[in-house]
């Protein structure tokens, strides 16, 4: 051990070891902070509403939905609802998104309308049971259930609030299609998600 | 010189051990980056804010809770720094800085430290933030509040009609949106206050 130590201390007392350190230190900095500087920007409107084209129609569809142009003009986009908002969710999540360059340049899977029609069930399904695995985290991230004030909500809401605290469901179990086009077929309710969170 | 530099760094390269020395230094960059990072979120967060120290949770923090900033329909919310801090990186580190002198406040001058000295400093601490944000064109409320995605159809007729008036007249958001979250103070409002519009106001960089 004091070998060891003996050995940090002889590299430390030539000179320009510092300065190499420091050169270390300082590509350090610039890495991460790269890093983040483009989670940050991966994740906003321009980059992820209006990069490639096969976004670009769900962007039209999120368009002048609740999400989008309000009383208020607070928003949501892409990314508050369907990118995590932790880090390691939100690195993990950016990691898998090598499929979609692989079906952009590759297999062009949805790259028509038809084929991205055809394909829109299968896409939504994947989004529903998501978001009810997390008990609709992103949803969450924004909406805190413990703020909201049901004297505020139309008699309708309040009443079905009320009744999904006692059945174990989560918000897209009811609030689904509010931002895209709903597909034909079973929705959130009828998927049997592997885990419901409470 | 910079044949001199080079000369210099290919030696340094040249030995195995700097290569190592280079990739701790990397390392350490990255964690000292993430521990800058990590406290600047932390430090912007409620649980911080909100309760840390008893001048901000005695009075700005209680008379926050239950306006339509902490509760309301949607559970939509705006906490302290979303309002009070900047949120673009270099404006928030400067913010950061300057939030030293809340330290400097609560640990050696006892500005604020009971509700008699908070009460009669309200007016001024509640004019600068005023002056601060109507400098910056309500560059914090504007953060969350996108008025080119506002409906006004969906507001009320007198906010319509105000919203359209404030356009024309060059007001900003917190000219009438004040005292919507902390008691409002005795004494002139924002209306009232003339900010320097002849040049790029500090507050507008900062």
């Amino acid at each position: 051990m004091s070998k060891f130590f003996n050995g940090i201390r002889s590299w430390g007392s030539r000179p320009g070891t510092i300065g190499v350190l420091i050169l270390g230190l300082l590509l350090g900095v610039v890495f991460f902070g790269s890093v983040g500087s483009f989670m940050v920007y991966a994740n906003s409107e321009k980059f992820c509403a209006t990069s490639c084209h096969e976004m670009g129609e769900l962007a039209l569809e999120h368009k002048d939905t609740i999400h989008d142009t309000n009383r208020t003009g607070v928003r949501a986009t892409c990314n508050d609802c369907h990118v995590p908002h932790g880090y390691i969710p939100n690195y993990l999540a950016k990691f898998s998104l090598w499929r979609d360059y692989w079906g952009h340049f590759v297999t062009h899977s949805i790259d028509t309308k038809e084929k991205f029609e055809a394909k829109r069930y299968e896409l939504a399904k994947k989004v529903w049971v998501y978001m009810k695995e997390n008990d609709s985290r992103e949803c969450r991230h924004c909406h805190t259930t413990a703020k909201m004030d049901p004297d505020k909500q139309s008699a309708k809401a309040k009443a079905r609030h009320e009744r999904l605290r006692t059945e174990n469901i989560t918000c897209v179990d009811c609030h689904f299609g509010i931002a895209h086009t709903e597909p034909d077929g079973p929705g959130p309710q009828e998927i049997q998600a592997a885990v419901v969170a409470k | 010189m910079p044949k001199r530099v080079i000369a210099t760094v290919r030696r340094m390269a040249s030995r195995k051990r700097a290569i190592v020395v280079l990739f701790v230094g990397f390392a350490m960059g990255i964690v000292a980056l993430s521990l800058f990072g990590t406290s600047m979120i932390y430090t912007g967060t409620e649980a911080f804010c909100a309760t840390n120290c008893h001048e901000m949770a005695d009075n700005n923090t209680l008379e926050y809770r239950d306006t339509i900033h902490d509760k309301n329909r949607t559970g939509v919310r705006a906490i302290c720094s979303d309002c009070h801090v900047p949120h673009s990186p270099v404006p928030l580190y400067i913010a950061k800085m300057g939030a030293l002198n809340d330290l400097w406040s609560h640990h050696v001058t006892h500005a604020v430290d009971t509700k008699d000295k908070f009460n009669a400093a309200r007016p001024d601490m509640a004019t600068r933030v005023w002056t601060y944000m109507k400098g910056n064109d309500s560059r914090e409320c504007r953060f969350c509040h996108n008025e080119a995605k506002m409906d006004p159809t969906k507001q009320s007729p007198v906010a319509q009609a105000r919203h359209a008036k404030a356009k024309k007249e060059k007001m900003t958001c917190i000219d009438c949106h004040y005292g919507i979250a902390h008691t409002v103070p005795e004494g002139p409002g924002p209306q009232e206050i003339e900010v320097d519009k002849s040049f790029i106001p500090r507050s507008a960089i900062f």
